[in-house]
């Protein structure tokens, strides 16, 4: 090998190495510094919820625009023209005093207003009724110990989120007990 | 010097040329002196191990010059073996550690996990480096070195696990792909190069399909795999009119006629066609500009690979017909592929006839280039593909007109017929190829 094409294949493996490191580095950031935030999650169809190496999860803000009497119910107000594929913003309570009903989804990013939120893909539109991915769908568990989250009653999940919405997945609480694998 | 004149890939078939007849397959070996075969065998064999020629090639030279079979055409023949046995050991390994990370991965602390993940990978790499480069073990090292490329694809998906990330995502296969892409072309290693372009039509094919949501959606789907398909393919034709990366070519050219020809062929089926929307995709809006975005792009590196591929090519003594029938097939394909993403006339009947005509000029045209370009494996892509077709419309015309049995009888039968003629037909190729063909009775 020519001493350019070893320089370059060192290249390349150093990129490869930086790449994941990278990756590591930026979602270690995220759950050493980020806010926390605890999503209550939403019973789904069984035979989906386990899929042998994951548990997809679905939250309380995964489908948004649907109206509710229920005083203990967030509502989320669609704000502006928000279509398939968009990027969105929803906001989130904060705190404990946290007493806003009505809570906002809109696709420019937030204004200082806004405390806390998180960022999403809307994967499908209608009727103003929006479903949003958020990356946080999926949570992997060792080989047979998915059983016990998918016969729980409630699931919640703690999440830490950045100063730019993006979030990631610290723990699950299953009733009430943080689950460890 | 023009791209048929020097064959640098192992998978293509050796030019030799000689007397022949229908009777002689071997060519007639020119005398050489013992000082001289000498010499021939210790360049060849330099050149064997450096990845300049073949094993094919090394036995057809030596053959040609009557070199005798001794040590060093028995090593040749070794070879082979050396790469099946060094990679089945990279495989075992690999296997191995996945298999030991897989049981033991929940209980090891995050940095154990980091450094076995990054560590193994440099060091396969190192290993391969040294074995390959500086030892001077080519295959050996070349299978380390797959090894390596293998293992930052599978440590992609393991960090986007530890991270609870989205692992069903096709934007993995794509980072893998640019990830290892440069890797080939460095360490000039043919096996990665298959690994990484079969990683990218994986990828873009189930990154495109992800658009499926409605019918309308589908025509921009088949239209942009068509693209995909002409893009690789064209690529792969660029690499040809460059002597230092014709050896790349190969997984390009394969890679592109599968997806062109498997994609053409789900168009022949006038149901799909029945199923899908009459309106346009502009008339709908239900194409994204991201989706756009990825058509124009897809389309400008075809048609930019076919024009550069022209200009590097060799021009002298080439016919119009040589030069521009490739180039026109693929441009057509382009242009098809442009006719469903914009779908601006609705007519199933239409595009049944118009994709029923493609298919067979794909399937002709790949099966002629692999003969022409001395391409095995395009070859056997398109006999493939003709068979299924030829199987395909046979089933679609006789399932309502005769009865079962008598149908598999008549299919049969002709099936035999085409066996016996695809059989004369490859031992004339055999005999233009100047290989010799071995008996399994002697």
């Amino acid at each position: 090998m020519t001493p350019k094409l070893k320089r370059l294949f060192i290249a390349v493996i150093v990129i490869q190495i930086v790449f994941l490191l990278g990756i590591v580095g930026y979602r270690e950031s995220i759950l050493i510094s980020g806010r926390t935030a605890v999503l209550q999650t939403v019973p789904i169809d069984p035979r989906d919820l386990f899929k042998g190496e994951y548990v997809t999860l679905r939250y309380e803000i995964s489908t948004l625009g649907v109206f509710t009497n229920n005083p203990q119910v967030k509502l989320y107000r669609l704000i502006g023209d928000i279509t398939e594929g968009d990027t969105v913003f929803v906001e989130l309570p904060a705190g404990e005093n946290f007493d806003k009903r009505l809570l906002a989804v809109q696709a420019d990013e937030p204004t200082s207003d806004v405390d806390l939120f998180i960022k999403g893909r809307v994967t499908s539109s209608k009727s103003g009724i929006i479903t949003v991915e958020y990356g946080i769908e999926q949570y992997f568990v060792p080989e047979g110990k998915g059983l016990e989250i998918e016969q729980a009653d409630e699931v919640e999940v703690r999440i830490k989120i950045n100063r730019s919405g993006t979030a990631a997945i610290q723990e699950l609480i299953v009733d009430g007990e943080v689950w460890r694998p | 010097m023009t791209e048929e004149s020097q064959n640098n890939d192992s998978d293509q078939i050796p030019a030799t040329s000689g007397q022949r007849s229908d009777a002689e397959v071997t060519p007639t070996p020119a005398p050489v002196a013992n000082d001289q075969q000498n010499w021939l065998k210790s360049r060849v064999a330099k050149w064997s191990e450096s990845g300049i020629i073949s094993d094919d090639q090394s036995e057809a030279i030596l053959n040609y010059e009557a070199v005798p079979e001794e040590p060093l055409r028995l090593g040749l023949k070794f070879n082979r073996l050396i790469v099946v046995l060094s990679t089945l050991g990279a495989i075992l390994i690999g296997a191995g550690i996945i298999s030991f990370v897989a049981s033991n991965w929940q209980g090891m602390p995050a940095i154990a996990k980091l450094v076995l993940l990054i560590g193994g990978q440099t060091a396969a790499y190192a290993i391969a480096y040294q074995i390959q480069f500086v030892r001077g073990y080519p295959r050996i090292g070349a299978a380390i070195m797959f090894t390596g490329a293998a293992w930052f694809g599978s440590n992609l998906f393991l960090v986007a696990q530890s991270y609870h990330l989205p692992t069903d995502n096709p934007d993995i296969l794509i980072l893998w792909f640019i990830g290892i892409l440069p890797l080939a072309y460095i360490t000039r290693s043919k096996s990665i190069t298959v690994m990484a372009v079969s990683i990218f039509a994986v990828g873009i094919t189930w990154k495109i399909g992800n658009w499926a949501d409605n019918s309308e959606n589908a025509f921009i789907i088949i239209g942009t795999l068509l693209l995909a398909s002409a893009a690789i393919y064209a690529v792969g034709m660029l690499h040809l009119g460059r002597e230092k990366l014709k050896f790349h070519a190969g997984p390009y050219l394969v890679s592109g006629a599968l997806l062109a020809i498997g994609v053409t062929y789900l168009l022949t089926f006038e149901e799909n066609f029945r199923s899908t929307a009459s309106r346009s995709i502009i008339e709908s809006n239900s194409a994204t500009g991201a989706q756009y975005a990825l058509v124009a792009i897809v389309s400008i590196i075809a048609i930019a690979a076919l024009v550069i591929s022209d200009r590097f090519s060799s021009q002298i003594n080439r016919s119009l017909f040589a030069r521009f029938a490739e180039p026109a097939i693929v441009a057509l394909v382009v242009a098809l592929g442009w006719v469903l993403v914009t779908h601006l006339a609705y007519s199933p009947m239409g595009y049944v006839v118009i994709f029923n005509l493609l298919l067979i000029l794909l399937i002709f045209g790949t099966i002629t280039l692999g003969i022409v370009k001395k391409r095995e494996a395009l070859v056997n892509v398109g006999i493939i593909f003709f068979v299924i077709d030829l199987s395909t419309r046979y089933i679609e015309l006789t399932i309502d007109m005769l009865d079962t049995s008598l149908a598999f009888i008549v299919g049969g039968l002709l099936l035999l017929g085409v066996g016996y003629t695809m059989e004369r037909a490859r031992r004339k190729l055999l005999i233009q190829f100047g290989i010799k063909e071995v008996s399994h009775d002697s």
